[in-house]
């Protein structure tokens, strides 16, 4: 039914859409958490507190609300985005946003007393910052790849904003839900062992990478 | 060592974001959203290469899902076509004006009650309706369960139909189990709790080696299965349209009828026109309320 070309095809869709979903939520998740990091406010904690409970969205959820938003009816239905990758990757970093951020947020959190260190020797506040940055990496990137492996593992926003569309947006975790949908349960038990697998040695080649 | 680990990792990531971003756009997009039923055999697959390879500038993307989702995708937009099994759903669809109002037949099949092969509520052999009689009032008795996939999927509502056909109400009964779910996993249930169910022919085809189910009834107009194909006026009319044409043309209706061998799916038109009854049992279909 599939063939090993196919399985390689779409393992690299799976890996290309959620692995630029992280970036884009890293770029944004890094400020946020630097920003909830450092600042004092009245309501960080509630922000935190907020961010942590949109980890139980389902994801089929957050899909839902996208579909709505990009749909050709909807109010950026102009762009044209339903059933592409782009949809998948706007969706599933989204998705990853609040996680990644609550996970930057705990590394940096840890790291904090270089702050008033760097300050006291007389750098800038941004200094610090960069400083705080720079010592974090090592739970920086770890945060990046729970987002990642969070994303590829998705099932919801892919289904709904890709459509499993074959050679187009068919993904490991939806090509693994029509299989199943087909009957073909050891097929999917399979590929889910893949997926697994791409997610080991990426993460393991990423943070090896972070540890030199 | 690590840093050829670590380079091949990183090319890997690099070529697959690369190929993300390659994705051929000078093709036109026909978004096709249809049921799992006629997705999952591979029907479909066969119908799309040929389509394509007289059509080469057109790309045909089919999403699969339950009638019901099919349907309300296409009144969201961003849909060119669906192919469904729902007349009621069609009709209501159609006159809201998400599709076509005249939409076309171009296959139809069967669908069969399946149940356990002790068949303890009696139901093998008689007709459509009395078999569901048999199964409620065996399930009042508390001898037998139904499995319902519950989801206003093409199989569901034709369910709906016969139980009201019946002067039925099977909902919330302890004996009646909506699964929520697609027709495999609602077999799956059904050969767990050695119930009875209502299935397509096609999805009972490839699963029945692995089920300890049988067919109880396989006759009756009731279970006339009827799929049928519609334009969606907002989406891109002409490639819908060429592809419609195609699905009902002599190589399309040959691709439907000869599919594995035959037997799985009939073709509406070619060799045998058919139109007229289907049309017929279609209007029948569409006016009770699933």
């Amino acid at each position: 039914m599939v063939t090993p070309l196919e399985i390689a095809e779409i393992s690299l869709r799976s890996i290309a859409i959620s692995g630029t979903a992280s970036i884009i939520a890293a770029v944004i998740s890094i400020p946020l958490s630097l920003f909830l990091c450092l600042r004092d406010f009245k309501g960080k904690n509630l922000i935190l507190e907020i961010l942590n409970s949109m980890v139980s969205l389902p994801t089929v959820v957050i899909g839902l609300l996208l579909y709505y938003l990009l749909t050709r009816t909807g109010p950026l239905g102009f762009l044209d985005l339903m059933y592409t990758p782009i949809a998948m990757v706007i969706g599933q970093a989204i998705l990853i946003i609040p996680l990644m951020t609550i996970f930057m947020e705990r590394a940096l959190d840890s790291r904090k007393d270089v702050v008033e260190v760097a300050i006291s020797l007389g750098a800038s506040n941004s200094q610090a910052a960069h400083r705080l940055f720079l010592d974090s990496l090592p739970g920086i990137i770890s945060s990046v790849l729970v987002g990642f492996n969070r994303a590829i593992g998705e099932l919801g926003v892919a289904l709904m904003l890709g459509g499993n569309i074959k050679g187009f947006t068919r993904v490991m975790t939806t090509a693994i839900a029509l299989e199943v949908s087909k009957g073909e349960f050891e097929l999917g038990i399979s590929l889910g062992f893949i997926l697994v697998c791409i997610s080991l040695l990426l993460t393991s080649a990423i943070s090896r990478m972070a540890r030199r | 060592m690590r840093k050829l680990f670590i380079g091949i990792v990183l090319a890997v990531l690099l070529a697959s974001i690369a190929l993300l971003y390659i994705i051929s756009t000078e093709k036109r997009s026909l978004i096709v959203t249809t049921t799992t039923s006629l997705y999952a055999t591979g029907l479909l697959d066969e119908l799309k290469a040929k389509f394509e390879s007289k059509n080469p500038g057109v790309m045909v993307k089919f999403i699969a899902t339950g009638t019901g989702e099919a349907l309300k995708r296409a009144s969201q937009g961003g849909v060119d076509l669906v192919l469904v099994h729902a007349p009621s759903l069609e009709k209501e669809y159609a006159e809201k004006g998400v599709i076509e109002k005249n939409g076309s037949i171009f296959a139809y099949n069967y669908f069969i009650l399946v149940g356990p092969s002790a068949d303890p509520a009696g139901a093998s052999g008689k007709s459509v309706i009395d078999a569901f009689k048999s199964i409620y009032s065996a399930g009042e008795r508390g001898k037998v369960l139904f499995i319902s996939r519950g989801d206003r999927s093409g199989t569901n509502v034709r369910e709906m139909q016969i139980w009201r056909m019946a002067g039925l109400n099977p909902k919330n009964k302890s004996w009646y189990i909506e699964s929520g779910s697609d027709m495999v996993t609602t077999l799956s249930i059904a050969n767990e709790k050695q119930a009875y169910t209502l299935v397509d022919v096609g999805t009972w085809l490839f699963m029945k080696d692995k089920l300890g189910l049988r067919v109880i009834v396989d006759r009756g107009d009731e279970l006339i299965n009827i799929y049928s194909v519609y334009i969606v006026p907002s989406g891109n009319v002409r490639d819908a349209s060429a592809f419609k044409e195609f699905i009902l043309s002599k190589e399309g209706q040959e691709t439907i009828n000869s599919f594995k061998g035959g037997g799985l799916f009939f073709s509406a038109i070619w060799p045998v026109d058919n139109t007229k009854w289907l049309r017929e049992t279609w209007e029948k279909w569409s006016k009770i309320k699933g």
